[in-house]
C-alpha cells in the first residue's frame, strides 16, 4: 500500500497553479477621478501558490493602477481582498478587466497560465 | 363520571365554533448567481521536436498536453492567448509559429480549437491545451531548450 501511494505521490502535479476570482462582473459608479473594485482571488488548492492580479483594458493593453496587494502568496484553499483603484483618464466611462494570474513554475517546455478575468464598468458622475 | 362527560363536550364545542383566524403570507427569497470560474492547471505540457526539426509539438509521440480543471457557474468565455512568453536557445535565431489550441470535455465539449468559446451551461470539464511551433522553408529547430507558457483564460 505504501509504495502505491508514494508512486501516486509523485505523479500529482507539484509545479501546478491555478486560482479563482469573484465577483467576475461588476459594475461602479464614482464621483472621484478613479474608482475601486475590491476582488477576492482564491487559491482551489491544497498547497499555496503565488498569485498576480493585473488589470487591462477591453483590448488587454495594461492600465496603470493601484493594486494592493498585486502579487502575493495564497495558502490552500485560501481567499483573500485585494483593491484595485483605477483611474477614469478623463472618460466619463471606463471598462477594465482585472485579471487574476496563476504564476507557472519553471521546468517543463509547455507551460500553463491560468487566467480568471473579471470584467467591469464603472461610470464618473 | 357524568360531570366530566359533559365538560369534555363543551370544551368539543368551544373548538369547533372558534372561527378560523389563520392566514397564509408567501415569504420571497430571492438570489442571483454570478458568473464564477475556477482553473485548475494539473499538467503542464511536453513538446517534442519532429524528425525533420521543423515542428516542435505536443501532439507527437512522447509528447504530452497540458490539462486544466475548469468549474463554473456558467455564463462565461474561455479561451488561450497568442503565445508571446518564449525561451529559445541561443542557437536558434529563426522565426518560429507557436500556435496553442484547446478542447474541452466533460460537462462541456468542445473540439479542439484555437478560438474563444462561450460557456452557458454550469458544470465542470477538463481543458486540454495543446502547443505546436512550427518553422518555415529551411529554418529548423537548434538544439537546447524551449519553453513556452500558454496562458489559459476564463473571463
Amino acid at each position: 500500500m505504501i509504495p502505491i501511494l508514494a508512486a501516486m505521490a509523485a505523479l500529482l502535479p507539484a509545479t501546478a497553479g491555478g486560482q479563482s476570482m469573484s465577483p467576475m462582473r461588476g459594475e461602479v459608479v464614482s464621483f472621484d477621478d478613479r474608482f475601486a473594485v475590491r476582488v477576492f482571488p482564491g487559491n482551489p488548492y491544497g498547497h499555496r501558490i503565488r498569485i498576480e492580479v493585473k488589470v487591462y483594458d477591453q483590448s488587454f493593453r495594461p492600465v496603470a493602477a493601484e493594486i494592493m496587494p498585486a502579487s502575493f502568496m495564497l495558502g490552500a484553499d485560501a481567499s483573500r481582498p485585494v483593491l484595485v483603484v483605477v483611474p477614469f483618464a478623463g472618460a466619463a466611462e471606463r471598462k477594465v478587466r482585472i485579471c487574476t494570474e496563476s504564476i507557472p513554475f519553471p521546468g517543463q517546455n509547455t507551460q500553463i497560465r491560468a487566467q480568471i478575468c473579471g470584467k467591469f464598468l464603472a461610470r464618473r458622475l | 363520571m357524568g360531570f366530566g362527560r359533559l365538560r369534555v363536550a363543551t370544551f368539543s364545542v368551544v373548538c369547533a365554533t372558534a372561527p378560523a383566524s389563520a392566514a397564509t403570507q408567501g415569504v420571497l427569497f430571492e438570489a442571483t448567481v454570478s458568473p464564477v470560474c475556477t482553473l485548475t492547471v494539473g499538467d503542464n505540457g511536453l513538446m517534442v521536436a519532429s524528425p525533420d526539426l521543423q515542428t516542435l509539438s505536443s501532439k507527437l509521440g512522447g509528447g504530452g498536453a497540458g490539462h486544466v480543471g475548469l468549474a463554473t457557474t456558467g455564463g462565461v468565455e474561455i479561451s488561450v492567448d497568442p503565445v508571446t512568453a518564449v525561451t529559445v536557445p541561443p542557437a536558434d535565431a529563426t522565426a518560429t509559429t507557436w500556435t496553442p489550441t484547446y478542447a474541452l470535455s466533460g460537462s462541456h465539449s468542445v473540439a479542439e480549437t484555437g478560438s474563444a468559446t462561450q460557456l452557458d451551461d454550469p458544470g465542470s470539464s477538463t481543458v486540454t491545451v495543446h502547443l505546436v511551433g512550427t518553422k518555415s522553408g529551411a529554418d529548423s529547430f537548434a538544439a537546447g531548450d524551449y519553453e513556452a507558457t500558454v496562458t489559459v483564460r476564463c473571463e
